[in-house]
């Protein structure tokens, strides 16, 4: 246990307390053993319109503080064998290359990795340059998942982004000869898009030949920028329909380009699925490092502070930075289950399903699982219960039945 | 030490809402000394919180004050009557007691719809009517034209209006004056056999009923044993006496006096307003005129919100039957709103305060059906059925004749809206009676009409064309043949039952297109499409369509997203169970209220 004994934190001149800290116990993390990490880099050069997530805008001024707050987290978390890493935000990219390094570093010191291990980096185009792919590479990362969002510069802007589609083109090479895996983030359905400059853009997206797509509908959710102007008539949403069209054309093309659709929002070509993001809807479980980032041990799980000041400020304090905390029951965490599993293609197979939670999908839910099959929402292939098409398109509307259903 | 009959005096105020009638009725306890300054500034009379809201008296009440006036003492009782037109038979009783009015009207507003209403029924009554213009203080009075108005429209003297401010006092003693001058003693006996009106009754939890009667002749004691001829039942009066305003024990009430009964009556609907209090030996030829049992005209499905909530409103409604036996409610079922009961009342307003009651006193929440008329259907086996729900109407084939209720509304606006209501009124069905201008600005309409179209939303309709200046009043004239049918809603191929009206075979079109209209708005998209219908018998006449949801997918869910989304599919789902299934369809409650906005807002 002394190696999870929280540090001094008093060297700290920003955040920390003033004199010693008394050891805290029970440990300011919930403790588990888990084989996926995700840390949270909350830097952004400005928050993006439809943004919600927990950036920091601005300065780096902060960089050594999430380094010592990444290190103090380290230390509250159980070391032990990774096979997935995943470093989002934000923009990791932001990082200065030292700080970086020192965050490399941490993940190394703290755990070992399996040598297969599958390694992301989430990055601006406009940051990629060589000598970052050659620090990200010699430490063991090996896919780099790039904010593209589209290749067409009208609908950048109207995205709010700041990067140029040369920007993307440039980093696209560049982390093609650093012979890392490449996956691209895009986005349809932005203001003002039509069907035909989606199938345009997607297009240019097939063209870098990337491992893999994650491609999102936008959405427009309180708190953001375009919710105001929405609400203020400024800003005019894709109709429905066009959404759903240009969702299942993107489903279309890319299946035909080779991609396989594995997830609602994700595409890969075989073998190039993300190992780390399907322990997620595999219902595994994750530390997690950094603000806002939510770790995962056996039904509980935790959510640090979302604000990346109040952070700092707890754990350089020597406090949990945990902001929602919750123990799932049993029952809950096998529903939650069905639900996450089914936003894969791959779907859900009854026995191997009943094997971990001890039910089949058909005695957790057996009234609505009969309903959305027969609505055709629903559909048995090859003997595991899946999405139609139709029913992925709905799916928000299937969950809330399955999570909870009387009888 | 009784009372001469020659020097009592029972009168009342009748007024239109907010014209003062409270304020006066202070007033003139103070003058009287039956209460203090510091009692005056909290109005007097009317005691429930819910009246005093809404500022009407719904209660009446009887208080008993002397007064000396040129060496004499006289006994005032003030008899406080219900101002709307749903208590119009309360109001007749009321009426029946006095033999005077004092009629009050605003100086600024004038002469108004319920003023009109209320001036007939006393002038039915024989009373001796003073007019009395309040408000005078106000700055904008305007006394000479309302004193016209009140000529024009009433047919009474300006020459006999008193002036008066109920707020500052000015002109008080004046109205008291006039009182005991113009207004003659009652006739009565106290030597013949007791005859005393019952006119209004409340609920004491610990006294049981409290009966307020008018002894019209003969006399009647403490301990004496009295029989309540229409219920036919003999009790001993406990106590007796009157309210000054403190209830006060008396040993005699004689003819001609008001006061109250206590004769451990366990439950209101034993007493019956009109009914007559008698010796115990009486036989029913001394019954006085005028008895009727409530006409309950309006009536609505109230279902609980949460169906664990039955029992508890079924409570609610005993309770407030207790103290209003003029409401009437029993069990009902219907497949889309589950069990509640179907409730009678005498008129609108009547509905809202008990509705209002209930959320208040019971914190209940409610899901009410829209109200509908009572009808007539008569059949071809010769027999006639009173139907209260749409859902009690016969089979189209076996119907001979359904008979709807008429009432003859007066309206009383400014003359330039005279055209528009008019329009209104045709396209309900009404028809014109007379217009009257009461100056040459204001105007009087009289229009007979079908009250459903009145319950629907005329009062609505004449407050928005009037922009709040126009005023209405009804009474109810009897049944006549209509051309109606039953509408019914499908709502997925399924009938609601909760859902469906009766209304003209022409109006059907519109009114289910309306309705229709109102639940594809209310109603959320499904994972299929749902279809609205309204038809009649198995023909639609309207329909909608509800489109299946098209896209509804989040796209991102990694592992700090789970817990909210999770949160949030389950919260829609939680939304949805509140809501009421009907096959696969999910209608929120609110819907079933679309009937009712499907023309307009509820009455406020
Ligand atoms: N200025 C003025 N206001 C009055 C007078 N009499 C009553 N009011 C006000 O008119 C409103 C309605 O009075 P109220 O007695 O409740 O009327 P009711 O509905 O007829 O019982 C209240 O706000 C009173 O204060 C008056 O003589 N002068
Ligand atoms: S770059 Fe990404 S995380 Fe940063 S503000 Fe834009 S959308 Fe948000
Ligand atoms: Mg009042």
């Amino acid at each position: 246990m002394s190696r999870l004994a929280p540090s001094n934190p008093c060297q700290d001149r920003t955040f920390g307390a003033q004199g010693a800290v008394v050891p805290q116990e029970p440990l300011p993390l919930a403790q588990g053993r888990a084989d996926a990490l995700y840390v949270h880099v909350p830097f952004c050069d400005h928050r993006c319109g439809y943004c919600n997530f927990a950036v920091w805008v601005g300065s780096k001024e902060l960089e050594p503080a999430l380094n010592r707050a990444w290190e103090q987290e380290a230390r509250w978390t159980l070391p032990g064998r990774l096979t997935t890493v995943y470093f989002g935000g934000g923009t990791p990219s932001r990082l200065s290359l030292p700080a970086m390094e020192r965050l490399l570093k941490l993940v190394h010191q703290h755990f070992d990795l399996v040598p297969e291990c599958e390694w992301t980096v989430e990055a601006n185009p406009q940051d990629v340059t060589p000598q970052w792919l050659e620090l990200l590479r010699e430490h063991g990362v090996t896919r780099i998942s790039l904010g593209a969002q589209s290749f067409l510069p009208q609908k950048l802007q109207a995205l709010d982004r700041r990067h140029q589609v040369e920007h993307i083109w440039r980093a696209v090479e560049l982390v093609q000869q650093a012979g890392l895996v490449l996956s691209l983030d895009l986005i349809f359905a932005a203001p003002g898009e039509s069907l035909a400059q989606w199938v345009q853009d997607l297009h240019c997206a097939i063209r870098t030949g990337a491992e893999h797509f994650s491609v999102y509908g936008l959405t427009i959710e309180r708190g953001t920028r375009f919710w105001s102007l929405r609400r203020r008539g400024l800003l005019q949403e894709v109709p429905e329909e066009l959404q759903a069209q240009m969702y299942e054309t993107t489903l279309d093309h890319l299946a035909q380009a080779g991609w396989q659709h594995y997830e609602v929002s994700n595409f890969a070509r075989p073998g190039f699925q993300c190992q780390h993001n399907l322990k997620y809807w595999h219902a595994k479980d994750y530390h997690a490092w950094g603000p806002g980032a939510a770790r995962h041990y056996q039904g509980i799980r935790q959510t640090n502070h979302p604000s990346t000041t109040t952070y700092l400020k707890r754990v350089l304090g020597g406090r949990s930075p945990v902001w929602h905390s919750e123990r799932l029951s049993w029952e809950t965490r096998r529903r939650e289950a069905l639900v996450l599993g089914l936003r894969t293609t791959a779907g859900v197979h009854p026995e191997e399903f009943a094997a971990r939670w001890g039910a089949t999908p058909q005695e957790l839910a057996p009234q609505a699982l009969e309903n959305f099959l027969r609505q055709g929402l629903l559909t048995w292939h090859q003997g595991r219960l899946r999405l139609t098409r139709r029913g992925l398109l709905v799916s928000d509307s299937i969950w809330g039945e399955l999570l909870d259903e009387e009888g | 030490m009784s009372q001469p009959i020659e020097l009592i005096r029972n009168f009342c105020i009748i007024a239109h809402v907010d014209h003062g009638k409270s304020t006066l009725a202070d007033r003139i306890l103070l003058a009287t000394g039956a209460i203090s300054e510091r009692e005056f500034r909290e109005q007097f009379l009317d005691d429930l919180e819910l009246e005093r809201q809404r500022g009407i008296t719904i209660k009446a009440r009887a208080v008993t004050l002397h007064w000396d006036y040129q060496g004499q003492r006289y006994e005032l009782n003030l008899i406080d009557t219900p101002g709307h037109v749903d208590f119009h038979y309360e109001v007749s009783r009321s009426l029946a007691c006095c033999e005077g009015a004092l009629l009050l009207v605003d100086a600024f507003q004038g002469v108004e719809a319920q003023t009109v209403a209320n001036t007939y029924a006393a002038l039915e009554q024989d009373l001796t009517i003073i007019p009395v213009i309040n408000k005078i203080d106000l700055k904008h009075a305007r006394v000479e034209e309302v004193l016209q108005e009140v000529e024009q429209s009433l047919g009474l003297d300006p020459s006999e209006a008193i002036l008066c401010s109920a707020k500052t006092g000015q002109g008080v003693s004046e109205v008291l004056q006039a009182v005991v001058e113009r207004i003659p003693p009652p006739q009565g006996d106290p030597q013949a056999a007791l005859q005393a009106m019952i006119f209004d009754s409340h609920y004491d939890t610990y006294r049981g009923a409290i009966t307020y009667v008018r002894v019209v002749n003969g006399r009647i004691r403490r301990r004496q044993r009295v029989r309540l001829l229409k219920a036919g039942t003999v009790h001993e009066v406990q106590e007796l006496g009157c309210f000054t305003p403190a209830p006060t024990p008396k040993e005699e009430l004689h003819a001609g006096q008001v006061g109250y009964l206590i004769c451990n009556i366990k439950s209101l609907s034993e007493v019956h307003i009109g009914d007559t209090v008698s010796t115990a030996d009486a036989g029913p030829e001394l019954a006085l005129p005028g008895y009727q049992p409530p006409k309950r005209m309006v009536y609505c499905g109230l279902y609980p919100a949460d169906g664990e909530d039955y029992q508890e409103l079924r409570d609610a409604l005993e309770r407030l039957s207790i103290n209003d036996p003029s409401f009437e409610f029993v069990p009902e079922t219907s497949d889309a709103l589950g069990f509640g009961f179907r409730c009678g009342f005498l008129g609108l307003l009547h509905m809202e305060i008990i509705q209002q009651r209930l959320e208040q006193e019971a914190q209940l929440d409610l899901v009410q059906t829209a109200p509908t008329v009572t009808y007539e259907v008569l059949t071809r086996d010769g027999r006639v059925h009173r139907i209260t729900n749409p859902q009690q109407m016969p089979d189209p084939g076996q119907i001979q004749e359904v008979r709807q209720p008429m009432v003859r509304v007066s309206f009383v606006l400014p003359a330039e809206y005279i055209g528009p209501i008019m329009k209104l009124c045709t396209q309900r069905r009404g028809r014109f009676v007379r217009t009257e201008y009461l100056s040459p600005t204001r105007a009087i309409v009289v229009v007979d009409m079908p009250l459903a179209e009145v319950i629907y939303d005329l009062y609505d309709r004449l407050k928005s064309i009037t922009h709040g200046y126009g005023t209405m009043d009804y009474e109810l004239l009897g049944y006549e043949p209509a051309d109606l049918v039953k509408l019914d809603i499908l709502v997925g191929g399924k009938r609601v039952d909760a859902l469906s009206v009766i209304c003209h075979r022409e109006d059907a079109y519109r009114r289910g297109k309306a309705i229709v209209g109102k639940l594809k708005q209310e109603i959320d998209r499904h994972l299929f499409d749902v279809v609205i219908q309204a038809a009649i018998g198995s023909r639609v006449i309207a329909r909608e369509t509800i489109p299946a949801i098209r896209k509804n997918v989040t796209a991102k869910c990694y592992g700090g997203d789970i817990t909210r989304k999770r949160k949030l599919w389950a919260k829609q789902r939680e939304g949805k169970k509140r809501m009421k299934s009907i096959g696969q369809v999910d209608i929120p409650q609110r819907a079933f209220l679309a009937v009712l906005d499907a023309g307009a807002q509820k009455r406020k």
